[in-house]
């Protein structure tokens, strides 16, 4: 089993959508993705999501889940009740951004409900963090509202922010109040464009304070469902420009368009990296075979 | 019964603070007496032994609103006495016809004083547990507080304690302990099929039932749980250790399982596992002065017990290293004096046998497990990934 190269998934169950990537690697280094699909859970149950995208996944990389070694969650654990293992979002998310961009030593990571800033090491080991509290102002699913209440599909939201000419500014520290301002926004004839742009300033303010919190140095990546969001990710590198109270945060802000599977491509990465440890520890066997997903399909049909 | 039938039910008992349990047994045993008992350790043969039930009382947990109890209690004092208080002062605990109070803080000595005052017509029992180790002198002691004890119940209207009745007694909870070792062994070697957060469960509701019918629980749940279609995950092995009286709501139990972490082992349940292995019955010898040479002999090393200094943490670390965990959770009660005071010194011994550890603190009505979620996720993959913490 610890022949190279170690095949694996990772599955980010999140609360908004569903990534998964198939990849091969050595003990997660120099990987290949093989695989990845993204699937919105709607009002679908998140299992069912799972194991749909998963199949689906499969299906793409010409991928058997007996030829997988790990199959690592990230994410909400319950929802995979195939896996091998959990690697908590932070750790995957950081490993997943240094894949996709080895320079990088931060991550923002903007998920559906809570956003969070990383710092890590070049290996992806995460050195420090900060995640954003209760208020779901800094979160991808206020976009998504606020995109609602705008008539705007989310792959239009970026596109316009860009555009926009004279940004209105949006409460930054409570979504609830950022919704009124909007509602407010609109009933004054604002275009779409200028308060979308005044809601990514208002995200991307909050995500600069999380950065210079974290101890975030160099090369950031916006990962997460908005990371293809130009618009957030020219915001992000403003606020980083203009600093707190005036001082300038010295950060590269970059986005990647895979950066929805950074969670994802992590926990595949770090599966194989503990998989192979696990051999070399003759751990395996502890762990026992059923824990492969290939030796009972994993209630998988 | 399968096992989430088993646990499910468990749990509908161990969360009904009107001690549905203990008014079922009242029932069935007219002229009973119930006998609450504070964490952490009252011997329970004891009192099964005068034909009375033993009902640990670990407060309110999450499930009441403290009202009355804060009016009692300083801010700065932890919360199972609060919602000890709350529970009584509301009436959902009329159902014990005595109070034993251990000593194992203040806080619980004065919970015991203010019973009094507050309850002058219930028996209040304080019980001092001897710090001094040596059978002619603590265990003569301990020996002497437990004959007070079943007198004060016999006063109360308890039967006479005789040496049958106690041998008997010590048996079947020798046979419940064997049991709980038992079902604690499949929790170490596959904590998939018995995960912390039902074997913690099954452990309370023992606080709430006879001996014997907490073995068949234990049993059943054993024969399921080994049964049971369940896959092994990879997830580091942890010891919990909290010194635990006040328990931690279940939720955060759960929380630590979905980070990462197998708890293979706990203290929540300390009353009934603070004595190593079985209470040992010597032919000849004075039955109470057995369960008290268990306690001297036998009783592990908890934070209410006295220990001198360089010895602290070094049981913890001889427990990580022969059950092969990978680190340890400290998740002490707010307030708590023994835990916090004794964690220092644990938290020394294991970094010098470089055992990676994270320290948590909880409320027993924590309702929000979010840093919980980020710390012990972090810590389990730090463990995982990195072998640190």
């Amino acid at each position: 089993m610890s022949d190279l190269p170690h095949l694996t998934a990772g599955i980010d169950a999140g609360a908004s959508s569903v990534k998964v990537v198939l990849a091969r690697s050595d003990r997660g280094e120099g990987a290949t993705l093989l695989g990845s699909v993204v699937q919105r859970i709607r009002r679908r149950s998140l299992e069912e999501v799972v194991r749909s995208a998963f199949e689906a996944a499969c299906g793409e990389a010409s991928v058997a889940p007996s030829a997988l070694c790990y199959v690592a969650s990230t994410g909400d654990s319950d929802a995979v009740p195939f896996r091998t293992g959990h690697f908590y979002g932070m750790t995957a998310h950081a490993r997943g951004a240094c894949f996709l961009d080895p320079e990088c030593r931060a991550v923002v990571d903007v998920g559906a409900l809570h956003a969070r800033a990383i710092k890590m090491d070049a290996r992806g080991k995460v050195l420090g963090h900060r995640m954003t509290s209760q208020c779901a102002s800094g979160s991808g699913q206020f976009v998504e509202n606020i995109a609602r209440y705008l008539g705007v599909t989310l792959e239009d939201v970026g596109a316009l922010s860009v555009s926009a000419l004279a940004p209105e500014q949006v409460s930054g520290i409570c979504a609830v109040l950022a919704e009124t301002d909007v509602i407010n926004m609109v009933s004054r004839g604002i275009g779409a464009a200028d308060i979308l742009r005044g809601i990514h300033a208002s995200i991307a303010e909050r995500l600069a304070r999380l950065l210079r919190a974290a101890g975030a140095e160099g090369v950031v990546q916006l990962t997460g469902g908005p990371a293809a969001d130009a618009g957030l990710v020219l915001a992000l590198r403003e606020a980083c420009v203009a600093g707190i109270r005036g001082r300038g945060l010295d950060l590269t802000v970059r986005s990647h368009p895979q950066g929805i599977l950074a969670g994802a491509i992590g926990a595949a990465l770090l599966g194989a990296r503990r998989f192979a440890d696990l051999i070399d520890k003759g751990r395996f066997d502890v762990l026992g075979r059923d824990a492969l997903i290939g030796t009972n399909g994993g209630g998988l049909a | 019964m399968s096992a989430e039938s088993l646990v499910a039910e468990a749990r509908s008992q161990v969360d009904d603070v009107d001690l549905g349990p203990v008014h079922a047994w009242k029932r069935a045993n007219p002229g009973g007496l119930a006998v609450g008992t504070m964490p952490i350790y009252v011997p329970r043969p004891l009192i099964e032994a005068v034909g009375a039930l033993p009902v640990a009382i670990f407060g309110g947990g999450d499930q009441v609103d403290i009202i009355r109890g804060d009016s009692y209690f300083q801010s700065y004092i932890c919360h199972i006495p609060r919602s000890t208080l709350e529970l009584a002062l509301g009436g959902r605990l009329d159902c014990l016809d005595a109070m034993i109070f251990p000593s194992i803080c203040d806080v619980i000595r004065n919970l015991g004083g203010m019973w009094r005052l507050l309850f002058p017509e219930k028996l209040s029992v304080y019980l001092d547990l001897p710090q001094t180790f040596d059978l002619a002198v603590g265990g003569r002691f301990f020996a002497h507080e437990l004959h007070r004890i079943a007198s004060l119940l016999e006063a109360a209207g308890a039967r006479p304690l005789n040496d049958e009745a106690l041998v008997a007694a010590i048996r079947v909870e020798n046979v419940r302990r064997a049991a709980l070792e038992r079902v604690d062994a499949l929790r170490r070697a596959e904590p998939w099929r018995a995960p912390a957060s039902e074997v913690y469960l099954l452990a309370r509701l023992g606080g709430l039932l006879p001996a014997a019918e907490h073995t068949r629980w234990l049993e059943d749940y054993l024969t399921a749980a080994q049964g049971r279609a369940a896959r092994p995950v990879d997830n580091v092995r942890v010891v919990l250790v909290g010194a635990f009286c006040e328990q931690p709501p279940l939720g955060l139990l759960r929380t630590l399982e979905k980070a990462g972490c197998d708890i293979i082992e706990d203290d929540l349940q300390l009353g009934l596992r603070t004595i190593e292995g079985p209470i040992d019955l010597r032919e000849g010898e004075d039955p109470v002065f057995s369960l008290a040479r268990s306690w001297i002999e036998r009783g592990g090393a908890t934070a209410s017990r006295y220990i001198g200094d360089d010895e602290k943490g070094r049981a913890l670390v001889e427990r990580v290293r022969t059950l092969g965990a990978d680190g340890v959770v400290f998740a002490a009660a707010s307030f708590c004096d023994p835990a916090l005071l004794d964690q220092p010194m644990q938290e020394a011994a294991l970094a010098r046998a470089k055992i990676p550890y994270t320290t948590l603190k909880f409320a027993e009505n924590t309702g929000q497990f979010q840093v919980v979620r980020e710390q012990a996720g972090a810590f389990s993959d730090a463990v995982k990934l990195w072998g640190i913490a």
